[in-house]
Order: structure tokens, then sequence, then C-alpha cells
């Protein structure tokens, strides 16, 4: 959520800013939503998402694989050739590192909503920020030189150690309390749910009139890369896994878990390696849109999910 | 007089005669658990989402008293008053049911899902004068009511008796989430106001003097599926009886105080309430509660939070489960067995079942009318899949021809079943008691078979016989041949007029994914069955017409297909 902050502290006036207050609320907000979907877990879920381990395996190649090419894709037919801003290439270098990140929470709650199989999120999720330690790196490394750009960077462990903790203890002990009763996991389960329906809303309703000047005078290739590598990435993953045949709730997971990167880790990254760097408001400009649209892009997804779930859903005879 | 042959296949410990039974009445028998076993849990229900509350042994004793001080109290019934119950599972279902019949008074249980002219003439055709029902189906009421003889309604929350802040969560929902409550419009009491006003009266009467084996305990609905619904006398005794022959049939497979069974099917069924209810009560079992199974993913936390020993259900339910990827995942670990009725077990759900869970499943054979069970594979000894196994003590089963003489053994004949669990008749309709009571024995109205050994095979319900150039076709036979292909969800089998054959054999699939193809069934029933017995019509539709617990309405399937037809051919006649 670290974006709301560097984004409004640049674009608005600097006595509006209240967000330490706001920034508190949000992860709250992820903290008891987490706390809530880990309620709906026993580790006999973990046992079968690593017992299978194919979805985690698809689920890397598409991560580290479809989400960069995706990007650098869209940078090159899109992006490149229709912009005119200055400093075009920084914009490129801000998507690129969006692109090669992993995933995070956000992935977590859409997969819950669209019924998928959380305990699997939660689990690739996890493995991708381990392993983002050497494939973000990586896939920037190779991308970039494709640009022509010669960048390089490392992530601090301490980053990705931040996000796992901050992704595994509210887990852990939404599942343990759930163990202890029954009836109190059901009841965090539904909070956290409540709270995940409020976060989108609420995200937007922070979000947008503070960056409206920022809305207003970016270009269309830059939306277009910004919305198109969430909407592109989940879309391939989903077929790719069809391709596999995985089951349909293994397939929506590994789709969203795909399109849905860790937004505030890609901000967390750039202000870390490029804060001395006079353009870092370009690098910035893509992970910040991209932050804001995937929760719309993930949401139209959801509904398009459940649908479909519902329609598979067993018809048994009224049995009440 | 057939010989009673199935009895050399008893496990060593069925006894072959049921033992003298202490109790006269359903009140004593369950008060002897209740006494035994008070401390521990006897109800848990269990929804979707896993909230869940519980009553022990003792509360449900507590409580029932309560509820039948209010009866006979507050609202003034006397013995044999009928009083209707309309609720899905839930923890009040048990008080108000053990309440009634500790009144004295005669349960009258009603499908929660029935539609106002059904509630009509099940409440005037019963007589019943107080009426206890879930609030979430209190919006028919004011149709309902004025046209019978109910004089108190009590209204029930699906939350009574759970933790306060889970029972105002669940509330909250339903107000304002889901918008399942409707107002009710009729003067009604709370059922808690209920239970208050019978403590305060309770005076430890004893409101049981005089009932004994022959009063009625239950009028059980039955026959929406033939025509017009009739209300089965159960007495205490049928009840009483059932119950015993019931556990004493799976013998050391049912443990003292230690099972935990899953009652998903509606304990306002007979299936649901003698063998659940009735019977894992007074074993000291914890009955697990699921208020509806629909979608079967409702019963996923049930699996998840409890360690189910025991699981009863219908051959619907089995196969659903069977469909469901996290249950063929993680099937229950300390599943002992299963107990299938209501419906034909199909032969490759029972397979399935067994290789996926690890588990025995026994099938057994009963009707309203008796109870239900009349007869249940052992599970001490052999199990036949396929078979609706062997008698269970003290009854008597034969196939007969329509003369009413025993037929061969291996010829098929109508069963007639005869015992201690066998109603009284119907509800003030003497000739139709006239003709389905014959000397004692119960007919059945399905035709079966008796092997070797003395187990029965259901071949198929007497009226849905189809005649195909005069062969008799069993739909049954074809529907389970169906059944069995990849892709085939259900299957239900009909017969239709026909110009050359007189009837025709018509098959309506329900795949959710379109295959197999029309002609890959009808080439399977080919290589599988005789050529009269293979459908001249496949169709493939979205759901088939069933009975609540999933019995397939061959009547409706028929009347629906019948119109479609005649309208089709005005269609083409017009064109």
């Amino acid at each position: 959520m670290r974006e709301l902050m560097i984004l409004a502290a640049e674009e608005a006036n600097a006595a509006t800013v209240v967000n330490e207050f706001e920034e508190l609320l949000l992860r709250i907000f992820v903290v008891t939503i987490m706390f809530g979907l880990g309620a709906g877990l026993t580790p006999k879920d973990f046992g079968l998402a690593l017992r299978r381990p194919w979805g985690l395996i698809i689920g890397w190649v598409t991560q580290f694989g479809i989400m960069p090419l995706v990007t650098y894709l869209l940078i090159i037919s899109v992006l490149l050739p229709f912009s005119s801003v200055e400093g075009i290439m920084l914009v490129a270098l801000g998507a690129l590192i969006m692109g090669s990140v992993p995933a995070g929470t956000t992935s977590n709650l859409f997969t819950y909503f669209s019924k998928g199989n959380l305990a699997l999120s939660v689990t690739m999720t996890v493995n991708s920020t381990l392993w983002a330690f050497i494939m973000t790196p990586a896939a920037l490394f190779i991308y970039s030189n494709f640009l022509g750009l010669d960048e390089s960077l490392s992530i601090e462990f301490s980053e990705l150690a931040l996000v796992i903790f901050g992704l595994i203890v509210p887990v852990a002990l939404g599942m343990f309390l759930r163990r202890l009763s029954a009836n109190i996991g059901a009841v965090l389960e539904l909070i956290g749910g409540a709270l995940g329906l409020l976060f989108i809303p609420f995200l937007i309703i922070i979000w947008v009139p503070r960056n409206w000047p920022l809305l207003m005078s970016t270009e269309w290739p830059t939306y277009a890369v910004a919305i198109g590598m969430g909407l592109v990435g989940i879309t391939a993953a989903y077929y790719l896994t069809k391709l596999f045949k995985m089951h349909p709730m293994n397939a929506r997971t590994v789709a969203l878990e795909t399109g849905i990167n860790n937004g505030p880790l890609a901000i967390a990254v750039i202000i870390a390696v490029y804060i001395d760097n006079p353009g870092i408001d370009q690098i910035l400009l893509v992970p910040a849109l991209y932050s804001l649209f995937i929760v719309l892009i993930s949401t139209a997804v959801t509904l398009v999910f459940r649908r479909a779930n519902l329609a598979a859903e067993q018809k048994i005879p009224n049995l009440l | 007089m057939t010989d009673a042959i199935w009895l050399d296949h008893y496990p060593q410990e069925v006894a072959k005669e049921l033992p003298e039974i202490p109790h006269h009445h359903l009140p004593s028998l369950m008060g002897e658990a209740s006494k035994k076993y008070s401390g521990q849990k006897a109800f848990t229900q269990v929804m979707p989402n896993g909230m869940n509350g519980t009553l022990t042994y003792e509360k449900v004793d507590e409580l029932s008293d309560h509820f039948a001080a209010y009866l006979r109290e507050e609202l003034g019934l006397v013995q044999g008053d009928r009083v209707a119950v309309q609720m899905p599972n839930c923890l009040s279902y048990p008080v108000v049911a053990f309440g009634i019949l500790k009144a004295g008074c005669v349960i009258v249980n009603t499908n929660p899902l029935y539609t106002a002219p059904e509630m009509v003439h099940q409440f005037r055709d019963s007589g019943a004068k107080a009426l206890v029902v879930i609030d979430m189906f209190a919006d028919r009421l004011p149709e309902v009511i004025g046209k019978t003889n109910i004089e108190t309604v009590v209204t029930v929350k699906i939350s009574e008796f759970f933790p306060a802040v889970v029972g105002k969560v669940i509330r909250g929902v339903q107000r304002y989430w889901s918008r399942s409550l409707p107002p009710v419009e009729v003067s009604h009491t709370l059922f808690k106001d209920a239970l208050a006003k019978g403590k305060a009266q309770a005076s430890g009467k004893d409101y049981l003097e005089g009932i004994g084996r022959d009063s009625l305990a239950a009028l059980q609905y039955t026959g929406g599926t033939t025509g017009v619904s009739k209300g089965a006398m159960l007495t205490h005794g049928n009840l009483v009886s059932n119950t015993i022959q019931m556990l004493q049939m799976n013998g050391k497979y049912i443990q003292e105080g230690k099972e935990i069974v899953l009652t998903a099917l509606p304990l306002y069924h007979i299936f649901a309430f003698t063998v659940n209810l009735l019977g894992f009560y007074y074993v000291g079992a914890r009955n697990i509660l699921v208020p509806s199974p629909r979608p079967p993913s409702n019963l996923k936390r049930a699996f998840e939070n409890y360690k189910v020993t025991w699981l009863t259900g219908v051959n619907t339910l089995f196969n659903a489960l069977l469909n469901e990827r996290w249950f063929t995942d993680r099937p229950p670990k300390h599943l002992v067995a299963s107990a299938a009725g209501g419906m034909a077990l199909h032969e490759s759900v029972a397979t399935k079942w067994q290789e996926v869970t690890g588990t025995p499943i026994v099938e057994g054979y009963g009707l309203t009318e008796s109870s239900p069970v009349i007869s249940f594979n052992p599970l001490g000894g052999k199990v036949k899949i396929g078979s609706i196994g062997i008698p269970v003590p003290s009854t008597l089963m034969r196939c007969v021809d329509e003369n009413g003489k025993p037929v061969k053994q291996g010829e098929a004949g109508e069963l007639v079943a005869k015992g201690p669990q066998i109603m009284k008749g119907y509800w003030q309709r003497e000739d139709e008691t006239n003709s389905t009571l014959v000397d004692g024995w119960l007919h059945t109205g399905d035709i079966g078979e008796m092997d070797e050994d003395g187990y029965f095979t259901i071949v198929d319900r007497k009226k849905d016989m189809i005649l195909v150039s005069g062969f008799n076709v069993y739909p049954n036979q074809i529907e389970e041949t169906i059944a069995a292909m990849d892709g085939v969800t259900e299957v239900g089998v009909i017969g239709m007029p026909d110009e050359k054959s007189g009837e025709k054999v018509a098959a309506f699939v329900v795949s959710s994914l379109q295959e197999p193809s029309r002609e890959e069934i009808i080439a399977y029933c080919r290589e599988h069955m005789a050529a009269y017995k293979v459908p001249s019509m496949v169709t493939f539709v979205d759901e088939l017409p069933m009975s609540p617990i999933g019995k397939i309405l061959r009547r409706e399937l028929r009347d629906g297909a019948l119109a479609t037809a005649s309208s089709s051919s005005d269609t083409s006649k017009g064109a």
C-alpha cells in the first residue's frame, strides 16, 4: 500500500496528506483479510497442494514466464511505438519491474472470491515470492537487455521475507483459531470476506481523487500497458492451464495468481533502488496504475469465474 | 410360505428374533439414552460455513420436557392430538419431535418445501392442531392456516440454541444479506417463548399414561409420488421395534457412545427419522445435522470439522459426493460404514464408494409404511452389492404373484412383508389400507426376486414397468446401465406410448459435458441388454424431476414428456 503514500505525497498538496492513518487502516485490512482467509483453511488443504505439485510448477512457469514476456510484448508493440512522452524508457523499466515481481495477497483474496483453490493460491504466493530473489532480477536482466537498457537490480531478501511473514503469520493464526473453535473460524472468515469486499471500493475511493491529475495526464499507451499486463496475463495463464487440463478450480487460481502481481513490492523495490534517480516518477507510473486497475480487472474476472463455477455446480435434488 | 432361508446368513451376533424390549413407547426408549449419555453431545448442527451449535443428551431431554409441558399445559392439547412439524435439520427438530412424543401427541412430519395447497392437504387430512415451523418458510402460512384446524403456530429460528454471537451473525446474514426471513403474518409464538412457558408450567406430570405399543406416534405422509398423499399410521411399537431391528442388523459396527453420524438427509423423512434420530440417539451417538446438503459442498465443513464414523444417505447423495473433488481427495478418515436406502443404490456408485472411502456401504430397503426398515445387508456377514439384503430380525418377506401366492425362489413377484414395524394402516383411509395390508402382509408395490441365499433384489416398481411388445422391461435396469457410463450424471427411464410396440423405452439423460452422445448411449445399451430393452428415444435434459430425497419422479417425467410430445406434434401439424 506504499504506493498510495508515495503518489499522494507527490501529487497532492503536502498539507492535505493524511494517509499515515489510511495506510495503517489498509494494513489492518490486509492482515484481517488474510486472517479470515486462513480461518477457512486446514493443514490438509496445504498438504494436497504440495502432494500434487503440478499446480505449483505450472504456476511458477506462468508467473515468471508469462508475465514478464507479456509486459515486454506490450512495451514493444504499444508503448514504444505510440508514446511521445520524454523518458518513456523509464516508464518501460517500471513496467518491466512490475511484470517481474511475484504475486501478493490480493491474488489470494480474489481466488477466495472466485471459489478457487485458496491453499494452492497461498502456497503459490509463498513459492513465487521465495523464487523472486533469483527470478525477478533474472527476468528484468533479460528483458531490459532486449530493450537496450543496461539495468540490473537486486532485491533485498528482507523485503521478500517481510511479504512472506505478513502472509504466513495471519493465515497460520487463522487456521489455528479455526482448529480451536469452528465457530470462531467461521466468524473470522465472514469478517475477512466482508472486509475484502469493502477493500475494493475503499482502495478506489482513496486512490482516484488524490491521483486525478496523474490519471488525466497519462497517455493511452501507458494505460494500455498497465491494464493489459493483468488482463492478458490472466487470460494467457488461464488458457495455458486449460491446455494442461487442470481442474477448473486450480485453473482459476493459477490464472489470478499469474495476472495479479505484488504492486506494493514492486514499488518498494523501485524506491530502494532508484531513490536517487531523477526519473523515479516515471518508473513508478506503471506500477501505480497497475495497482489500481488490477483490482478492477480482478473484480470483473472474479464475476466471470463465479458464474462459471455456479454453472458447473452439481444440481442435486432438493434434499431440504 | 417362504422359508426364512436368510436366517443362515445372519452374522453370529445378530439375534434371529427381536429380544424382549422393555420399552413400550418412544419416550421410554429415548429416556434410557438421555440418562445413560447425559453429559455427551447428542446433536451438532453445522452450517455450510462451519458455524455450529450443540445440544447434549441432558439438554435435549430437559428442553423436550419443557416443550411437552407447553403443548399439554399451555395449549391444552391431549393425548393423540396431531402436531405438524415443518423444518429442515436443525437443533430444534429433536427437541420438538421428542417433546411431541413425550406429550403423548402425534408428530406429523411435513416437507418444508411444500407448496401452500400441499400444506393445506396434509394439515387438513391429519387434523393437526398445532404447527411448529421454521420462520424462513412461514410466508406461505396466511393462505394455509385459515383452511386448516391449526390453532397455534410456533416459529423456530435456524440458529436456535447456537452460541449467542454466532446466532446473531447467522440472523444478520439471513436478514440483511440473503434476505431469507419473510415477515410472519399470522399470529405465532416464538419457540423460545414456548419453551419458557412450558418450563414455568412443567409439573413433572406423566403425560404418557395409557400410551403403549399400539398408540399412534407419527402420521407419516407418503404416496405423493403416486397420487394423493396419505398418512401412514406408525405406532410407538412400530418405531421402537424398527429402531432395535435396524441396530441389531448392524451389530458391532455401531458402537455405543462412540459414533458420529452425519445426518444430511432430512429428519422429516422416515429413513433419517428412524435410523438417525431414533437409532443413533439410542446408542449414544453424536448426530451432525446438516440443514441442507444442496449444493453438496455444504457438507465440506461438516466432514472437515468432525470425525464422521457413519453416514446415511440415498444414491443421489453418495453419487453427488463422489463427484466432489474435495471429497474424493480427502475421503473421511474415520468412516466405518455407510447405509443407503430410500431408493435403489446403483452398483456403480456402491463400487466407487467402496474404492474411494475404503469402507463398506450397505443397502437396505423399506417403505414409509414399514417405519421404514424391512431388510438390510448384514454388515458383519455377506454383503451383496445390488441387493437390498435380508429381512431384519422378526421380519418375513416374500415375493408373490397377482393372486398373492408366493412365487418360486428366483422368480419375480411383488414383495410383501410382515413384522412388528408394519404400520397400523392409512389414516382415515380404510379402502387403501385394505388393499395394502392383506392378512398382515404389507404389499409394497415393488417387484423383487429372492436368490438362493434368501437375499432380495428389487427389479422395479410394479407401476413403472414398461410393456414393449409384450415383454416386461424394468426401467431400473436400463437406468443402471446408462448411469455406469462416464459422463452421465443422472438418468431417468420411462415408457412412452408407441403405435408399433404399445410402449417404447425413453431415456432422459443429465450430462454436464453432453457426452456420451445419443448414438454412444444406444450403442452401449445394445452391447449390454436385449434389443427390446434398448431405448428408442434418448433425450438430454438439464435436470430430472426428483422427490425430496432424490428419487426420480418417473410419473412427472412421463407427464412432461407426453406434454412436450403432443405440443411438438401440434406444431408439426400446424407447420
